[in-house]
Protein backbone atom coordinates (compact mmCIF):
# COMPACT_ATOMS: atom_id res chain seq x y z
CA UNK A 1 0.00 0.00 0.00
CA UNK A 2 2.75 2.16 1.15
CA UNK A 3 4.99 1.61 -1.96
CA UNK A 4 1.96 2.10 -4.36
CA UNK A 5 0.90 5.95 -2.74
CA UNK A 6 4.87 6.31 -2.97
CA UNK A 7 4.67 5.34 -6.67
CA UNK A 8 1.99 7.36 -6.98
CA UNK A 9 3.65 10.82 -5.39
CA UNK A 10 6.54 10.09 -7.78
CA UNK A 11 4.56 9.80 -11.03
CA UNK A 12 2.81 13.53 -9.66
CA UNK A 13 6.19 15.24 -9.40
CA UNK A 14 7.55 14.10 -12.58
CA UNK A 15 4.18 15.15 -14.41
CA UNK A 16 4.56 18.33 -12.61
CA UNK A 17 7.72 18.79 -13.54
CA UNK A 18 7.22 18.07 -17.43
CA UNK A 19 4.33 20.26 -17.63
CA UNK A 20 5.49 23.21 -15.71
CA UNK A 21 8.48 24.12 -17.99
CA UNK A 22 6.22 23.21 -21.20
CA UNK A 23 3.56 25.64 -20.03
CA UNK A 24 6.17 29.06 -19.37
CA UNK A 25 7.66 27.72 -22.68
CA UNK A 26 4.29 28.42 -24.64
CA UNK A 27 3.45 31.36 -22.13
CA UNK A 28 7.04 32.97 -22.88
CA UNK A 29 6.78 32.69 -26.72
CA UNK A 30 3.00 34.02 -26.45
CA UNK A 31 4.25 37.28 -24.92
CA UNK A 32 6.79 37.05 -27.42
CA UNK A 33 4.57 37.19 -30.01
CA UNK A 34 2.42 39.51 -28.83
CA UNK A 35 5.39 41.96 -28.47
CA UNK A 36 6.20 41.47 -31.57
CA UNK A 37 3.04 42.56 -32.98
CA UNK A 38 2.89 45.24 -30.65
CA UNK A 39 6.48 46.72 -32.13
CA UNK A 40 5.34 46.09 -35.49
CA UNK A 41 1.91 48.42 -35.05
CA UNK A 42 4.35 50.95 -33.47
CA UNK A 43 7.05 51.04 -36.45
CA UNK A 44 3.96 51.02 -39.04
CA UNK A 45 2.43 54.07 -37.10
CA UNK A 46 6.17 55.91 -36.76
CA UNK A 47 6.62 55.43 -40.52
CA UNK A 48 3.48 56.50 -42.16
CA UNK A 49 3.46 59.50 -40.19
CA UNK A 50 6.99 60.11 -41.27
CA UNK A 51 6.18 59.80 -44.90
CA UNK A 52 3.51 61.87 -44.28
CA UNK A 53 5.62 64.70 -42.62
CA UNK A 54 7.40 65.30 -45.52
CA UNK A 55 4.58 67.41 -47.26
CA UNK A 56 4.79 70.24 -43.87
CA UNK A 57 7.61 71.14 -45.23
CA UNK A 58 8.10 73.74 -48.59
CA UNK A 59 9.12 71.13 -52.27
CA UNK A 60 11.89 73.27 -52.39
CA UNK A 61 13.09 74.23 -48.95
CA UNK A 62 16.81 72.66 -47.89
CA UNK A 63 18.37 72.65 -44.66
CA UNK A 64 21.70 75.36 -44.33
CA UNK A 65 24.73 74.34 -42.92
CA UNK A 66 24.61 72.84 -39.19
CA UNK A 67 21.07 71.72 -39.16
CA UNK A 68 20.74 68.20 -37.47
CA UNK A 69 17.90 66.15 -36.75
CA UNK A 70 18.19 64.48 -32.98
CA UNK A 71 16.66 61.32 -32.24
CA UNK A 72 14.25 63.16 -30.13
CA UNK A 73 13.17 66.52 -32.07
CA UNK A 74 12.74 68.25 -28.75
CA UNK A 75 16.50 68.30 -28.56
CA UNK A 76 16.88 69.52 -31.97
CA UNK A 77 18.43 72.80 -31.28
CA UNK A 78 21.78 71.42 -29.31
CA UNK A 79 24.12 70.52 -32.31
CA UNK A 80 26.36 69.33 -30.31
CA UNK A 81 24.49 65.64 -29.75
CA UNK A 82 26.61 62.85 -30.83
CA UNK A 83 24.02 60.73 -32.28
CA UNK A 84 22.10 63.27 -34.21
CA UNK A 85 21.97 63.10 -37.82
CA UNK A 86 23.91 65.68 -40.10
CA UNK A 87 20.98 66.95 -42.55
CA UNK A 88 23.14 69.91 -43.58
CA UNK A 89 21.93 70.60 -47.35
CA UNK A 90 19.34 68.04 -47.65
CA UNK A 91 15.78 68.76 -48.09
CA UNK A 92 13.93 70.28 -44.98
CA UNK A 93 11.06 67.41 -45.51
CA UNK A 94 14.00 64.33 -45.00
CA UNK A 95 14.89 65.72 -41.54
CA UNK A 96 10.97 66.25 -40.80
CA UNK A 97 10.12 62.65 -41.51
CA UNK A 98 13.31 61.67 -39.61
CA UNK A 99 11.83 63.86 -36.61
CA UNK A 100 8.50 62.50 -36.66
CA UNK A 101 9.80 59.37 -36.61
CA UNK A 102 12.30 59.33 -33.75
CA UNK A 103 9.62 61.69 -32.12
CA UNK A 104 6.74 58.62 -32.17
CA UNK A 105 8.93 55.17 -32.09
CA UNK A 106 9.79 53.72 -28.85
CA UNK A 107 13.34 52.65 -28.71
CA UNK A 108 13.37 49.41 -26.50
CA UNK A 109 16.87 48.20 -25.90
CA UNK A 110 15.93 44.79 -27.43
CA UNK A 111 15.77 46.49 -31.02
CA UNK A 112 18.55 46.08 -33.07
CA UNK A 113 18.09 48.87 -35.64
CA UNK A 114 19.33 47.99 -39.41
CA UNK A 115 20.98 51.32 -40.66
CA UNK A 116 20.29 52.53 -43.72
CA UNK A 117 20.57 56.24 -45.93
CA UNK A 118 18.05 59.14 -44.41
CA UNK A 119 17.58 60.40 -47.61
CA UNK A 120 16.89 59.07 -50.91
CA UNK A 121 15.91 60.31 -54.63
CA UNK A 122 14.29 58.37 -57.54
CA UNK A 123 13.22 54.99 -57.40
CA UNK A 124 10.40 53.22 -59.59
CA UNK A 125 7.91 50.40 -58.53
CA UNK A 126 8.35 49.38 -62.41
CA UNK A 127 5.60 49.09 -64.89
CA UNK A 128 6.04 45.89 -65.62
CA UNK A 129 7.61 44.47 -61.90
CA UNK A 130 10.99 45.59 -62.45
CA UNK A 131 11.30 47.34 -59.34
CA UNK A 132 14.68 49.64 -59.10
CA UNK A 133 15.48 51.13 -55.75
CA UNK A 134 16.15 55.15 -54.95
CA UNK A 135 19.42 56.58 -54.69
CA UNK A 136 21.26 58.32 -51.33
CA UNK A 137 21.25 62.34 -51.88
CA UNK A 138 25.02 62.91 -51.57
CA UNK A 139 25.11 64.47 -48.55
CA UNK A 140 22.42 62.03 -46.70
CA UNK A 141 23.94 60.45 -43.08
CA UNK A 142 24.05 56.51 -43.91
CA UNK A 143 23.25 54.99 -40.28
CA UNK A 144 19.49 56.34 -39.92
CA UNK A 145 16.97 54.13 -38.38
CA UNK A 146 14.34 55.45 -41.35
CA UNK A 147 15.44 55.26 -44.85
CA UNK A 148 12.87 57.83 -46.74
CA UNK A 149 12.63 58.22 -50.57
CA UNK A 150 11.98 62.00 -50.93
CA UNK A 151 11.63 64.58 -53.88
CA UNK A 152 12.87 68.06 -54.00
CA UNK A 153 14.11 71.13 -55.84
CA UNK A 154 17.80 72.08 -54.96
CA UNK A 155 18.16 75.42 -54.40
CA UNK A 156 20.37 75.17 -58.16
CA UNK A 157 16.60 74.46 -59.55
CA UNK A 158 17.83 70.77 -60.06
CA UNK A 159 14.92 68.33 -59.31
CA UNK A 160 14.91 65.34 -57.55
CA UNK A 161 12.33 62.96 -58.44
CA UNK A 162 10.63 60.86 -55.79
CA UNK A 163 9.42 57.45 -55.79
CA UNK A 164 7.26 56.84 -59.03
CA UNK A 165 5.04 54.21 -57.85
CA UNK A 166 3.05 53.04 -61.26
CA UNK A 167 -0.09 51.76 -59.61
CA UNK A 168 -1.28 54.96 -58.69
CA UNK A 169 -2.56 56.80 -62.08
CA UNK A 170 -1.48 54.61 -64.42
CA UNK A 171 -0.03 54.15 -67.01
CA UNK A 172 2.02 57.51 -66.06
CA UNK A 173 2.37 56.93 -61.95
CA UNK A 174 2.64 59.16 -59.59
CA UNK A 175 5.46 60.81 -57.78
CA UNK A 176 4.63 59.22 -54.02
CA UNK A 177 7.36 59.56 -50.27
CA UNK A 178 8.54 56.20 -49.52
CA UNK A 179 9.59 55.38 -45.89
CA UNK A 180 10.84 52.24 -44.83
CA UNK A 181 12.47 50.99 -41.16
CA UNK A 182 13.68 47.86 -40.77
CA UNK A 183 14.50 45.85 -36.91
CA UNK A 184 15.32 42.83 -35.49
CA UNK A 185 14.06 41.57 -32.11
CA UNK A 186 16.43 40.62 -30.03
CA UNK A 187 14.46 38.95 -27.12
CA UNK A 188 17.93 37.75 -25.70
CA UNK A 189 17.67 41.12 -24.04
CA UNK A 190 14.96 40.32 -22.25
CA UNK A 191 13.52 38.31 -18.95
CA UNK A 192 12.03 35.96 -21.61
CA UNK A 193 15.28 34.90 -23.09
CA UNK A 194 15.32 31.30 -21.55
CA UNK A 195 12.39 29.98 -23.84
CA UNK A 196 12.04 32.35 -26.99
CA UNK A 197 14.90 31.30 -29.08
CA UNK A 198 13.71 32.84 -32.30
CA UNK A 199 14.63 36.68 -33.15
CA UNK A 200 11.67 37.78 -35.82
CA UNK A 201 13.04 41.35 -38.29
CA UNK A 202 10.64 42.99 -39.00
CA UNK A 203 9.89 45.82 -41.49
CA UNK A 204 7.59 48.55 -41.96
CA UNK A 205 6.99 50.26 -45.09
CA UNK A 206 4.75 53.31 -45.78
CA UNK A 207 4.13 55.01 -48.70
CA UNK A 208 2.42 59.34 -48.59
CA UNK A 209 0.38 61.01 -51.43
CA UNK A 210 0.93 64.28 -51.77
CA UNK A 211 -1.79 66.68 -51.14
CA UNK A 212 -3.97 68.18 -53.80
CA UNK A 213 -2.02 71.40 -53.33
CA UNK A 214 1.33 69.47 -53.97
CA UNK A 215 0.26 67.46 -57.22
CA UNK B 1 -15.67 -7.40 7.47
CA UNK B 2 -11.58 -5.83 7.55
CA UNK B 3 -11.86 -5.88 4.06
CA UNK B 4 -14.84 -3.60 3.04
CA UNK B 5 -13.46 -1.26 5.51
CA UNK B 6 -10.12 -1.09 3.57
CA UNK B 7 -12.46 -0.23 0.27
CA UNK B 8 -14.16 2.67 2.10
CA UNK B 9 -10.90 3.95 3.61
CA UNK B 10 -9.41 4.08 0.40
CA UNK B 11 -12.06 5.41 -1.52
CA UNK B 12 -12.80 8.18 1.33
CA UNK B 13 -8.87 8.72 0.53
CA UNK B 14 -9.33 9.29 -2.98
CA UNK B 15 -12.31 11.73 -2.75
CA UNK B 16 -9.60 13.73 -0.30
CA UNK B 17 -7.15 13.36 -2.94
CA UNK B 18 -9.52 14.49 -5.94
CA UNK B 19 -11.16 17.61 -3.52
CA UNK B 20 -7.70 18.93 -2.76
CA UNK B 21 -6.44 18.77 -6.33
CA UNK B 22 -9.03 20.90 -7.51
CA UNK B 23 -8.48 23.25 -4.83
CA UNK B 24 -5.30 23.78 -6.15
CA UNK B 25 -6.13 23.22 -10.00
CA UNK B 26 -9.28 25.48 -9.87
CA UNK B 27 -7.79 29.02 -9.03
CA UNK B 28 -4.54 28.57 -11.42
CA UNK B 29 -6.84 27.21 -13.97
CA UNK B 30 -9.41 30.22 -13.38
CA UNK B 31 -6.30 32.71 -13.09
CA UNK B 32 -4.73 31.58 -16.56
CA UNK B 33 -8.53 31.63 -18.35
CA UNK B 34 -8.72 35.64 -17.08
CA UNK B 35 -5.25 36.18 -18.20
CA UNK B 36 -5.24 34.71 -21.27
CA UNK B 37 -9.03 37.10 -21.94
CA UNK B 38 -7.17 39.94 -20.31
CA UNK B 39 -3.70 38.98 -22.96
CA UNK B 40 -6.41 39.61 -25.46
CA UNK B 41 -8.15 42.31 -24.74
CA UNK B 42 -4.43 44.23 -23.61
CA UNK B 43 -3.79 43.74 -27.13
CA UNK B 44 -6.80 45.12 -28.39
CA UNK B 45 -6.57 48.04 -26.17
CA UNK B 46 -3.04 48.58 -26.87
CA UNK B 47 -3.79 48.04 -30.69
CA UNK B 48 -6.48 51.04 -30.24
CA UNK B 49 -4.21 53.33 -28.44
CA UNK B 50 -1.52 53.51 -31.32
CA UNK B 51 -3.96 53.82 -33.96
CA UNK B 52 -5.79 56.69 -31.58
CA UNK B 53 -2.77 58.22 -31.23
CA UNK B 54 -1.44 58.51 -34.68
CA UNK B 55 -5.00 59.40 -35.85
CA UNK B 56 -4.85 62.19 -32.98
CA UNK B 57 -1.11 63.50 -34.43
CA UNK B 58 -2.91 63.54 -37.73
CA UNK B 59 -5.75 65.76 -36.46
CA UNK B 60 -3.32 67.99 -34.30
CA UNK B 61 -1.04 68.56 -37.21
CA UNK B 62 -3.50 69.55 -39.57
CA UNK B 63 -5.66 71.69 -36.86
CA UNK B 64 -4.24 75.18 -38.90
CA UNK B 65 -4.25 73.61 -42.22
CA UNK B 66 -6.51 76.14 -43.89
CA UNK B 67 -5.04 79.93 -44.96
CA UNK B 68 -7.41 80.78 -41.88
CA UNK B 69 -6.16 78.77 -39.62
CA UNK B 70 -3.21 80.14 -37.47
CA UNK B 71 -3.71 78.52 -34.20
CA UNK B 72 -2.39 76.23 -32.08
CA UNK B 73 -4.01 72.66 -31.77
CA UNK B 74 -6.88 72.01 -29.34
CA UNK B 75 -6.54 69.16 -26.47
CA UNK B 76 -10.36 69.01 -26.81
CA UNK B 77 -10.40 69.23 -30.66
CA UNK B 78 -8.18 66.21 -30.91
CA UNK B 79 -9.20 63.91 -27.80
CA UNK B 80 -12.57 64.46 -30.00
CA UNK B 81 -11.20 63.04 -32.55
CA UNK B 82 -10.05 59.91 -31.24
CA UNK B 83 -12.66 59.35 -28.25
CA UNK B 84 -14.79 57.21 -30.18
CA UNK B 85 -11.66 55.27 -31.41
CA UNK B 86 -10.76 54.51 -27.89
CA UNK B 87 -14.19 54.20 -26.12
CA UNK B 88 -15.39 51.59 -28.42
CA UNK B 89 -12.17 49.53 -27.66
CA UNK B 90 -11.47 50.83 -23.97
CA UNK B 91 -13.40 48.30 -21.75
CA UNK B 92 -14.20 49.82 -18.51
CA UNK B 93 -11.70 52.79 -18.83
CA UNK B 94 -12.84 56.43 -19.47
CA UNK B 95 -11.43 58.79 -21.82
CA UNK B 96 -10.22 62.57 -20.49
CA UNK B 97 -9.00 65.31 -21.99
CA UNK B 98 -5.66 66.55 -20.38
CA UNK B 99 -5.83 70.18 -20.87
CA UNK B 100 -2.46 71.18 -18.68
CA UNK B 101 1.43 70.48 -19.57
CA UNK B 102 1.91 66.57 -20.52
CA UNK B 103 1.73 64.61 -17.33
CA UNK B 104 4.84 62.76 -16.78
CA UNK B 105 3.95 59.36 -16.03
CA UNK B 106 0.57 57.41 -16.24
CA UNK B 107 0.39 58.10 -12.32
CA UNK B 108 -0.21 61.69 -12.33
CA UNK B 109 -3.14 60.52 -15.03
CA UNK B 110 -4.64 58.50 -12.05
CA UNK B 111 -3.75 61.38 -9.06
CA UNK B 112 -6.14 63.54 -10.87
CA UNK B 113 -9.00 61.88 -13.12
CA UNK B 114 -8.72 58.34 -10.15
CA UNK B 115 -8.36 55.09 -11.61
CA UNK B 116 -8.78 53.53 -15.26
CA UNK B 117 -8.78 56.38 -16.83
CA UNK B 118 -6.60 57.18 -19.79
CA UNK B 119 -5.75 61.21 -20.73
CA UNK B 120 -5.18 62.41 -24.32
CA UNK B 121 -2.64 65.29 -24.21
CA UNK B 122 -1.68 67.67 -26.63
CA UNK B 123 1.78 69.75 -26.92
CA UNK B 124 3.10 71.95 -29.22
CA UNK B 125 6.83 73.13 -29.77
CA UNK B 126 7.42 76.58 -31.74
CA UNK B 127 10.00 77.05 -33.39
CA UNK B 128 12.72 80.09 -31.95
CA UNK B 129 11.32 83.37 -33.91
CA UNK B 130 13.60 84.53 -36.84
CA UNK B 131 15.66 87.32 -36.47
CA UNK B 132 17.71 89.28 -38.59
CA UNK B 133 21.14 87.00 -39.69
CA UNK B 134 24.72 88.68 -39.25
CA UNK B 135 26.84 89.49 -41.90
CA UNK B 136 28.03 86.71 -43.55
CA UNK B 137 25.40 84.01 -42.30
CA UNK B 138 22.72 83.06 -44.60
CA UNK B 139 18.96 83.31 -44.10
CA UNK B 140 16.74 82.08 -41.84
CA UNK B 141 18.32 83.03 -38.59
CA UNK B 142 18.75 81.37 -36.15
CA UNK B 143 18.65 77.93 -37.65
CA UNK B 144 15.86 75.86 -37.76
CA UNK B 145 13.22 79.18 -37.16
CA UNK B 146 11.28 78.82 -40.40
CA UNK B 147 10.34 75.10 -39.39
CA UNK B 148 6.95 74.39 -39.13
CA UNK B 149 5.91 73.76 -34.93
CA UNK B 150 6.02 70.29 -33.89
CA UNK B 151 2.85 68.88 -32.14
CA UNK B 152 3.45 66.06 -30.00
CA UNK B 153 -0.01 63.93 -28.95
CA UNK B 154 0.04 61.17 -25.95
CA UNK B 155 -2.34 58.64 -24.70
CA UNK B 156 -1.38 58.33 -20.81
CA UNK B 157 -3.18 56.18 -18.16
CA UNK B 158 -4.17 52.96 -17.03
CA UNK B 159 -6.47 50.89 -18.88
CA UNK B 160 -8.55 48.30 -16.83
CA UNK B 161 -7.17 44.71 -16.86
CA UNK B 162 -8.96 41.17 -15.64
CA UNK B 163 -6.32 40.11 -13.50
CA UNK B 164 -4.91 42.20 -10.84
CA UNK B 165 -1.96 42.75 -10.32
CA UNK B 166 -1.99 42.36 -14.69
CA UNK B 167 1.42 41.33 -15.52
CA UNK B 168 3.65 42.72 -13.74
CA UNK B 169 4.66 43.46 -9.80
CA UNK B 170 4.28 46.82 -8.71
CA UNK B 171 1.26 47.73 -10.84
CA UNK B 172 -2.15 49.34 -9.48
CA UNK B 173 -4.46 45.69 -9.46
CA UNK B 174 -6.90 45.92 -11.99
CA UNK B 175 -5.11 48.10 -14.16
CA UNK B 176 -2.49 48.38 -16.86
CA UNK B 177 -0.36 51.51 -17.47
CA UNK B 178 -0.06 52.71 -21.09
CA UNK B 179 1.84 55.55 -22.73
CA UNK B 180 1.91 56.48 -26.16
CA UNK B 181 3.11 59.75 -27.76
CA UNK B 182 3.66 60.52 -31.61
CA UNK B 183 5.63 64.02 -32.54
CA UNK B 184 5.06 65.48 -36.18
CA UNK B 185 5.54 68.76 -37.33
CA UNK B 186 2.25 71.04 -38.48
CA UNK B 187 0.93 71.85 -41.46
CA UNK B 188 1.46 76.01 -41.62
CA UNK B 189 0.16 77.98 -43.75
CA UNK B 190 2.52 81.11 -44.06
CA UNK B 191 0.36 84.09 -42.20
Amino acid sequence: MTRRRSGGSAQAILETALVIPLMLLLISNFLALMVQVSVQEQMDSAVSLAAESRFQAPEAAHDSSGARCCPDPRCCNRASDASSLNTSGLPTGCRFAAETFYGTMPFERFLIWHPAPLCLTGGDSGASGQARTGVPYRDSPRDSHLSCVIGSTDPNGTVHRGFLDHALNPPFGLYVVTCDATATLDFSRTPLAWGVFWSPTIHAHAEAVPPPFRQ
Amino acid sequence: MEGDERVRRCRRRTRAQATLEFAFAAPLFLLCFFATIDAALWAVQSSAVVSAVEEGARVAASAASTPAGQRAPSAQEVTAGVVGQLKSALFATSVRTWTAACPAAPGDVEAVFGPRVVAVCVHENAPPPCTTPPRGVPAPYPLYCADSPTVSVRVVGFIASLVPPAFGLGWHGGEIPVDDGATTHTLRFAP
